[in-house]
C-alpha cells in the first residue's frame, strides 16, 4: 500500500482543518477506503481519521426529533431500539449492508458517501467517476447499472441507508471551515448531469457529521426491501425504502425511494401522490408499481431491472400496508 | 460389506486441533531471517508487445534488491504450457495479468511501490476473447501456428473420440434433439492466495509453497531451474486449498527462487487475491453443441458433441469436455477444440472436464426425457452407462443405486412434476443429474518406520489440501497394521522426509498413496514376523514404491447422482436451493466424517457454479471486471442449503479396502442438477451458465 | 502525485484518477524513505503491546508479521472473505480492513486467544468434532465470527448462525459443518451454565 500519514481528528472542526492539508482524505470505518487505497484508486498522503471524534457515534432525541451521529456504526444503528421501532426503514437498511464485520466497522456517513461500486470505476478505468470523460458501461457490461437518471455516467448509487434517509426526509448536517450547514437528504445527492465525477453536493472542505430525522408521525410504518445478487454481501440490485403514514386502511401519505436503479436514491413523487388518501389494495399496489417504472430507460443488459423493480415496489408496498 | 476396525468409522482429523487453534503453519505464516518480499508487475493489456522496460526508477528505490524481467530471466516454466515455451516473463504478453516483472525488496510495500515505478512501453496488439472468434480467419494469432491448440502429437486438429458411426446412429433415431450450451471461466478461489518462500543454502534450494503435490513440485522445479533433483527440497506443512490450481510447480515459486539467488537472501513472494484470480488459472469456459438421437421408447442411438474450450493463451489444461460417457449409446462422436484466447489461463478446477460438460449433456437429456414423456429418473436408469464406453466392464458400479436410492431419499416422486407446473409467482422444481470419474490405480509410495516404543512413523508425500489425507493415510495404516490410530505418527509434506507421492489431483491420494500404505504395512508385518520387534534405537523400516499394473479389460470408476430442489421466484428471478441429496458410489468410505465434508463442499461449489460464478470481461478492452470473492459471488453461509449425503458403498476388489475416488465427483452433477431443477420449476431452460437472475427473468419475459 | 479532492466525507473520498494501465508517476525514492509511523498501544489476547507501526500497516499485518500471531489469515485483503476476522473490543471485524493505528488503545482477540489455560473453547472442540475445517484457511475467521455471535446471542437459531457468520467465506464449502459446530457449542455452553447455576 502507498504510504500515508494517519491523523486523528479531535472534533469535526479539527477534521475539516486537517483536511486542508495537501492530498488529505477523510476516513470513517475504512473498510471501503482502504480497499481503494490498496487498489490505487485513491492515493492519499494523509488520512484524517474521524472515528477518534467523540460523541459523533450516538443517537440523541430532542423534541421528538432524532439526531444520529455520522460515525455511528451500521451495526449499532441497526440495533438501536428507537430506530428499529420508529424508523424501521433505516434500521433495516443498515442491517442489509455487507456483512457483520463490515457493519461493525462501517459508519452511517461512510455508507451514505461511499463511492460507486461500478466495476469499471473499481477496476481503474478512466471513467467519469475517476475524473475521465467516458462511461464505459454504456456499451459494456451494464447489467447492474442505472435504468433511471443515467447520463453521462450510468452508475447506481451504492448506499442502502441513503434511500432510507431520503424516504425519512432526513436532514444532513455538514461541517465546513465556516461552521455547519444543513442540507435536506433529497438535495444532498447529485445526478451525474450536475456533476459526473461525484455523487453528492459536499463542497471541497465539507464533511457529513450527523443526520437529523424529523419526529416520527403517529401511525407511520416503514421498511427497506433489498434484492441482492447472492444472499449476503452485495450492493442492492434493486431496493425500495418505503414510509407509509396510515389511517386505518387508508394511506395518508407515502414516501417511496428506490436504490440500485439510479445514480442517486430515486424518489417516486408521482407514485407517492397516487397512493395518498387511498386504501392500498393489490390493484393499487400494482398500478403504483407500473407507474414507478414509467420513464425507465434500461441499457442493453439491465432491462430485467424493470420487471424486478415493479415486483419489489408492488410487494413491498402491499406487505407494509397490510402489516399487522 | 464387512465392517473394519478403524477404516469406515467417522474420525476427527489428526491435525484438527492445530487447525482450530491457529497453530497450523501455512506457508504465508513463515518468516525466515533476512527474508525479502517479492511482488509481480503484470500486463494491463490483453495482448501487447513490450517495446521497452525502464527499471531505473525502481532500481533507485531504497530497499529494492532484485528485479526480473523477460530481458534478464529466460527461465521456462514447463508446467505453464504443455505445447509452447512459456517463460516466466513473456514477450508478447497475452492476457491481462501476464507477468512482466518481479521485484524483491526489504518489505512488501517497497516491493509493490517498486513495481509501480517500472515504466513499460507497450505496443498494444489486437486481442480475441472467445474461442469461436479466435478460430475465425483473420483472428489475432496468439501462439505461433494458430489459435487451435495442437494435440499432444502436434496436429492442429480437434481432440476426437468416436465409436460406432454417428450418421448411422442419427439415421436410426426416431427423433433427433439439438441444442447448445455454454459455461464461463470461473476461478478456483481457494482461500489461501499464492505465496512461496525460496531459500538457497549454497547450491541447494528449499521452497516452502502451498502445493497439492510436493513430488510434482520437486521434479518440476528441478527441471525448470536445471537443478539436480537432490538439490531441491519442497516443504508444505499446511495449505489452504487449491481445487486443482496448485498441482504443478508454478511461476511464482520459480520467480522466488531466481530472485533469492540474485538477491542472496530468502524471498517470500505474495500474490494479491486479484492476481490469484487473474494470473493463475480457472475452469475453462466452453461452448457445446449437441445432437442426440433417440428412439420413441427412450433408447439412445446417437450422441454428437462439438465443443470449444477457451484455454487462455497458454495450454495448461486439457480443455476436455466430459459427460457423454455416462450414457450407453452405440454411436458417439466428440470433437473438442481447445483454443487460445486472450483471457485468463484455463486449467484444472475440481473435475476439470466434467461439471460444465455434464451441465450440457444432462440439460439436453432432461429435455429429451420430457419430450418423450418419460420421468428423468427412469430415462437415466434406462440409458445410464453399464460398461465404460459400452465396452469395458467396471470393477464395481453403484450408479443405479445412486439414482434409485438417491431419488428415494430425495422423495423424487413427490417433488418432481411436469415442467413449469404450479401456480403462484414462487415455483418449486426438482432436478437430477449423474456422473462418473476414473478411479484407476497407479504409482505412489509410502515408508513406515516402527520404533522400539511401538510407534509407527508413516512417511507419505501428501500435503492434505483439505481432504483429510493425513488422517486417511493414518486410518489405512492403522487398519492394515491392526493397531490403534494413536500409534500412527504421520510425517508429510517434505520431500526430504517423504517418498514420492502422486499429487493430490485427480482425486488419487486415497486410492494410490493409500494403496502404497497398505503395501508398506503388509511388508512391515512380514518383517516383524521374521525379525521380531525393534529394540533400543533400532527401527524396522518398510519402504514401498507401489506401482500396480494397470487394469486390463476392466475400468475402475466412481459414480454419483445429485438431486436438487429449488424455489424460483418468477417475478424477481431469485433462486434458492431448498433440498439437496448427493448419492455417491466411491466404494468403501475410509473416513465418513471428512468424506461427508468433501461431498457437501463439492455440491456447494457446484451450486455456486450453477447460479453465480463467472469471470466477466469487458469486450471492448479485454479487461476482466469482477475478479475476487465479491465479484464472483462465491456462496456464503446464507446461500448454502443443507446437503444430505448418501453413501452407496460398492464392494470393489481393488484399492485400499475397496476405496474409490471421491473429491472431484462431488461437484460433477451439481450445476446440472440445479439447472434441471430450475427448468422443472419454471418450464423454461437457461442454457448458459451461470443461471443468473437476469437470464431467468429473460427467459420468462 | 495524483490529485485527490478532499471534499467528501469518510469512505472513498476523492476521485483518484488512476488507470491500471498507467503506472503511478512521481513517487520518489525520498518519499519512500520517510514513511510515517506511530507508536500505538494494543491489548492483544490480554497482553499489552506498545509498538511502533507504519501508519499504513493493517491490523492483520501487524498481528501476523510483528506480533507473530499468524492464526488470522489474509485471504483477500479487501474485506471480502473473512479469513482475517478478529474481535476488536468484542466485535468481529476484518483485520485486513483496519489500520493498526486505528486500534490504538483498543482490545483485540485473535484465534490464539480463544483457548483459556490450555483448555480449548467449546467452539474449538465442536469444530473438531463436527469437522468444521477442511483446508482450514478460513477456520480462524469462522471461529472469531462464531465467538462474536455467541457473545451477544448465546442461543442462536440455525438461521441466526448463518447470518452471523455470513461474512466468512469457506471455499471448501463446509458451511453445513460450521453451522452444526456453532449450534453444538452453543448447546454445550448452555449446559455448562445450567450446571454452574
Amino acid at each position: 500500500m502507498k504510504s500515508f500519514a494517519n491523523v486523528n481528528a479531535r472534533d469535526a472542526k479539527d477534521a475539516v482543518a486537517k483536511l486542508g492539508q495537501p492530498n488529505a482524505v477523510a476516513v470513517g470505518g475504512g473498510s471501503d477506503l482502504l480497499g481503494m487505497v490498496k487498489e490505487h484508486l485513491v492515493e492519499p498522503d494523509v488520512l484524517v481519521h474521524l472515528k477518534s471524534i467523540r460523541k459523533l457515534d450516538q443517537v440523541s432525541a430532542k423534541a421528538g426529533e432524532v439526531q444520529i451521529g455520522g460515525l455511528i456504526t451500521l451495526d449499532t444503528l441497526s440495533r438501536e431500539p428507537a430506530i428499529r421501532s420508529r424508523y424501521t426503514v433505516l434500521a433495516e437498511a443498515a442491517e442489509s449492508v455487507g456483512t457483520p464485520q463490515i457493519r461493525n466497522a462501517g459508519t452511517l456517513a461512510g455508507n451514505v458517501c461511499q463511492r460507486p461500486w461500478c466495476w469499471y470505476y473499481r477496476n481503474g478505468f478512466p471513467c467519469f467517476k475517476a475524473g475521465g470523460k467516458q462511461c464505459f458501461s454504456i456499451t459494456g457490461e451494464n447489467q447492474f447499472h442505472a435504468i433511471f437518471g443515467g447520463g453521462p455516467s450510468f452508475i447506481v448509487h451504492p448506499s442502502d441507508t441513503a434511500p432510507a434517509l431520503v424516504a425519512l426526509d432526513a436532514k444532513f448536517r455538514v461541517t465546513n471551515s465556516d461552521g455547519e450547514r444543513t442540507i435536506p437528504a433529497a438535495e444532498f445527492f447529485a445526478l451525474p448531469r450536475v456533476d459526473a465525477a461525484r455523487e453528492n453536493v459536499l463542497a471541497q472542505d465539507e464533511i457529513l457529521t450527523a443526520v437529523d430525522l424529523p419526529a416520527a408521525r403517529p401511525h407511520t410504518r416503514s421498511t427497506y426491501h433489498k434484492v441482492l445478487d447472492r444472499e449476503a454481501w452485495t450492493h442492492a440490485v434493486v431496493s425500495a425504502a418505503i414510509v407509509l403514514e396510515m389511517d386505518q386502511q387508508v394511506c395518508k401519505s407515502a414516501r417511496i425511494v428506490l436504490g440500485g436503479v439510479a445514480p442517486i436514491p430515486w424518489r417516486l413523487p408521482k407514485v407517492e401522490a397516487m397512493l395518498a388518501g387511498k386504501p392500498i389494495t393489490p390493484e393499487l399496489a400494482a398500478q403504483a408499481a407500473e407507474a414507478a417504472l414509467e420513464g425507465a430507460n434500461p441499457l442493453a443488459k439491465n432491462a430485467y431491472k424493470v420487471p424486478l423493480t415493479k415486483a419489489v415496489v408492488r410487494r413491498t408496498l402491499l406487505s407494509l400496508a397490510t402489516k399487522a | 460389506m464387512n465392517t473394519l476396525k478403524t477404516v469406515g468409522h467417522p474420525t476427527s482429523r489428526i491435525d484438527a486441533e492445530k487447525r482450530v487453534t491457529g497453530t497450523a503453519t501455512y506457508t504465508g505464516d513463515l518468516r525466515l531471517p533476512g527474508m525479502l518480499y517479492a511482488r509481480v508487475l503484470r500486463s494491463p493489456h490483453p495482448h501487447a508487445r513490450i517495446r521497452r522496460i525502464d527499471l531505473s526508477r525502481a532500481q533507485a528505490l531504497p530497499g529494492v534488491k532484485a528485479i526480473l524481467t523477460h530481458e534478464n530471466c529466460d527461465v521456462i516454466w514447463g508446467s505453464g504450457d504443455m505445447r509452447n515455451k512459456r517463460y516466466l516473463f513473456n514477450d508478447p504478453v497475452r492476457f491481462v495479468g501476464d507477468a512482466v516483472a518481479a521485484v524483491a525488496a526489504t518489505d512488501r510495500h517497497t516491493a509493490e511501490e517498486a513495481t509501480r515505478l517500472i515504466a513499460v512501453d507497450y505496443e498494444v496488439l489486437p486481442f480475441v476473447l472467445e474461442p469461436e472468434d479466435a478460430l475465425k480467419p483473420g483472428a489475432p494469432e496468439i501462439q505461433p501456428g494458430g489459435n487451435l491448440s495442437p494435440t499432444a502429437r502436434g496436429a492442429h486438429e480437434p481432440e476426437q473420440y468416436r465409436r460406432g458411426n454417428i450418421d448411422e446412429g442419427l439415421r436410426a433415431a426416431d427423433r433427433v434433439f439439438e441444442d447448445q450450451y455454454s459455461s464461463p471461466h470461473i476461478n478456483n478461489a481457494q482461500l489461501e492466495p499464492r505465496v512461496a518462500i525460496a531459500q538457497w543454502d549454497g547450491d541447494r534450494l528449499t521452497v516452502h509453497t502451498p502445493t497439492q503435490g510436493i513430488s510434482n513440485c520437486h521434479t518440476e522445479i528441478a527441471r525448470d531451474l536445471k537443478l539436480a533433483p537432490e538439490k531441491v527440497r519442497i516443504i508444505c506443512q499446511f495449505m489452504g486449498g487449491g481445487f486443482g490450481n496448485k498441482n504443478q510447480d508454478h511461476d511464482f515459486e520459480l520467480m522466488a527462487a531466481v530472485l533469492a539467488q540474485q538477491a542472496g537472501a530468502p524471498v517470500k513472494i505474495e500474490f494479491t487475491r486479484k492476481e490469484d484470480f487473474l494470473a493463475v488459472h480457472g475452469r475453462w469456459p466452453t461452448k457445446q453443441y449437441y445432437k442426440v438421437g433417440v428412439r420413441n421408447d427412450g433408447t439412445l442411438t446417437a450422441i454428437q458433441l462439438r465443443g470449444y474450450s477457451g484455454m487462455g493463451p497458454y495450454r495448461k489444461g486439457t480443455g476436455g469436455i466430459a459427460g457423454i460417457e455416462i450414457y450407453q449409446c452405440p454411436h458417439v462422436e466428440r470433437l473438442v477444440y481447445p483454443t487460445y484466447t486472450n483471457k485468463a489461463v484455463s486449467a484444472n478446477l475440481r473435475g476439470p472436464d466434467f461439471p460444465q460438460g455434464v451441465f450440457g449433456i444432462e440439460s439436453l437429456m432432461d429435455d429429451v426425457a420430457y419430450a418423450l414423456k418419460m420421468d428423468p429418473v427412469e430415462f437415466r436408469l434406462k440409458n445410464m452407462t453399464r460398461k465404460l464406453n459400452d465396452q469395458i466392464p467396471y470393477t464395481s458400479i453403484g450408479l443405479e443405486d445412486c439414482i434409485r436410492r438417491g431419488a428415494e431419499a430425495f422423495e423424487w416422486r413427490k417433488r418432481w412434476h411436469a415442467p413449469g407446473e404450479g401456480s403462484g409467482p414462487v415455483k418449486r422444481g426438482a432436478g437430477m443429474a449423474m456422473g462418473s470419474f476414473s478411479s484407476s490405480m497407479g504409482r505412489s509410495s509410502a515408508v513406515i518406520d516402527l520404533d522400539a516404543r511401538g510407534t509407527y512413523h508413516l512417511h507419505v508425500g501428501v500435503t492434505d489440501i483439505g481432504t483429510g489425507a493425513k488422517t486417511t493415510m493414518a486410518l489405512i495404516a492403522a487398519e492394515e497394521l491392526g493397531v490403534p490410530l494413536e500409534k500412527i505418527d504421520v510425517i508429510w509434506g517434505d520431500t526430504d522426509r517423504c517418498p514420492f507421492s502422486v499429487g493430490e489431483s485427480g482425486s488419487r491420494t486415497t486410492t494410490q498413496t493409500g494403496w502404497a500404505v497398505v503395501e508398506a504395512a503388509k511388508d512391515l508385518k512380514r518383517q516383524m514376523a521374521e525379525k521380531g520387534l525393534p529394540q533400543g534405537n533400532q527401527l524396522l523400516t518398510a519402504t514401498v514404491n507401489a506401482n500396480p499394473a494397470p487394469l486390463t479389460g476392466q475400468a475402475r470408476y466412481s459414480f454419483v447422482a445429485h438431486f436438487a430442489e429449488v424455489e424460483v421466484d418468477t417475478e424477481t428471478g431469485h433462486v434458492r436451493v431448498t433440498k439437496y441429496v448427493a448419492a455417491h458410489d466411491s466404494g468403501r468410505i475410509v473416513n465418513p466424517l471428512t468424506a461427508e465434508s468433501q461431498v457437501k463442499g463439492g455440491a456447494t461449489m457446484g451450486i455456486g457454479m450453477a447460479l453465480h460464478e463467472e469471470l466477466l470481461y469487458d469486450r471492448a478492452s479485454g479487461q476482466p471486471l469482477n475478479a475476487g470473492y465479491y465479484g464472483a459471488r462465491i456462496l456464503t453461509h446464507l446461500d448454502t442449503p443443507e446437503v444430505d449425503v448418501l453413501w452407496i458403498q460398492t464392494e470393489d476388489p481393488y484399492g485400499p479396502f475397496g476405496a474409490k475416488t471421491l473429491g472431484e465427483p462431488t461437484i460433477i452433477p451439481s450445476p446440472a442438477s440445479v439447472g434441471n431443477a430450475i427448468h422443472n420449476a419454471i418450464g423454461k431452460r437457461v442454457n448458459d451458465l451461470p443461471i443468473t437472475r437476469e437470464k431467468i427473468l429473460g427467459v420468462l419475459a | 502525485m495524483s490529485k485527490i479532492s478532499r471534499r467528501r466525507f469518510v469512505e472513498g473520498t476523492g476521485a483518484g484518477l488512476v488507470a491500471t494501465t498507467v503506472p503511478l508517476q512521481g513517487q520518489t525514492a525520498k518519499a519512500a524513505a520517510a514513511v510515517p509511523h506511530t507508536t500505538v498501544k494494543l491489548t492483544v489476547n490480554g497482553t499489552v503491546h506498545r509498538l511502533d507501526v507504519e501508519d499504513r500497516w493493517t491490523l492483520a499485518e501487524v498481528l501476523r508479521d510483528h506480533l507473530g500471531l499468524t492464526g488470522s489469515k489474509i485471504g483477500c485483503d479487501r474485506g471480502e472473505c473473512g479469513a482475517c476476522t478478529v474481535l476488536l473490543d468484542g466485535k468481529n471485524v476484518y483485520s485486513c480492513s483496519q489500520l493498526a493505528v486505528w486500534a490504538d488503545g483498543r482490545t483485540v482477540q485473535t484465534v490464539e486467544g480463544l483457548a483459556q489455560n490450555g483448555k480449548l473453547d467449546p467452539l474449538q472442540e465442536a469444530f473438531i468434532e463436527h469437522d468444521g475445517p477442511q483446508c482450514g484457511f478460513c477456520t480462524s475467521g469462522q471461529l472469531m465470527s462464531a465467538k462474536a455471535l455467541l457473545n451477544h446471542n448465546p442461543h442462536p437459531t440455525t438461521d441466526e448462525v448463518r447470518a452471523g457468520m455470513t461474512g466468512n467465506i469457506c471455499r471448501c464449502g463446509n458451511y453445513n459443518h460450521y453451522v452444526e459446530s456453532v449450534l453444538a457449542a452453543a448447546a454445550t455452553l448452555a449446559a455448562d451454565s445450567r450446571r454452574k447455576a
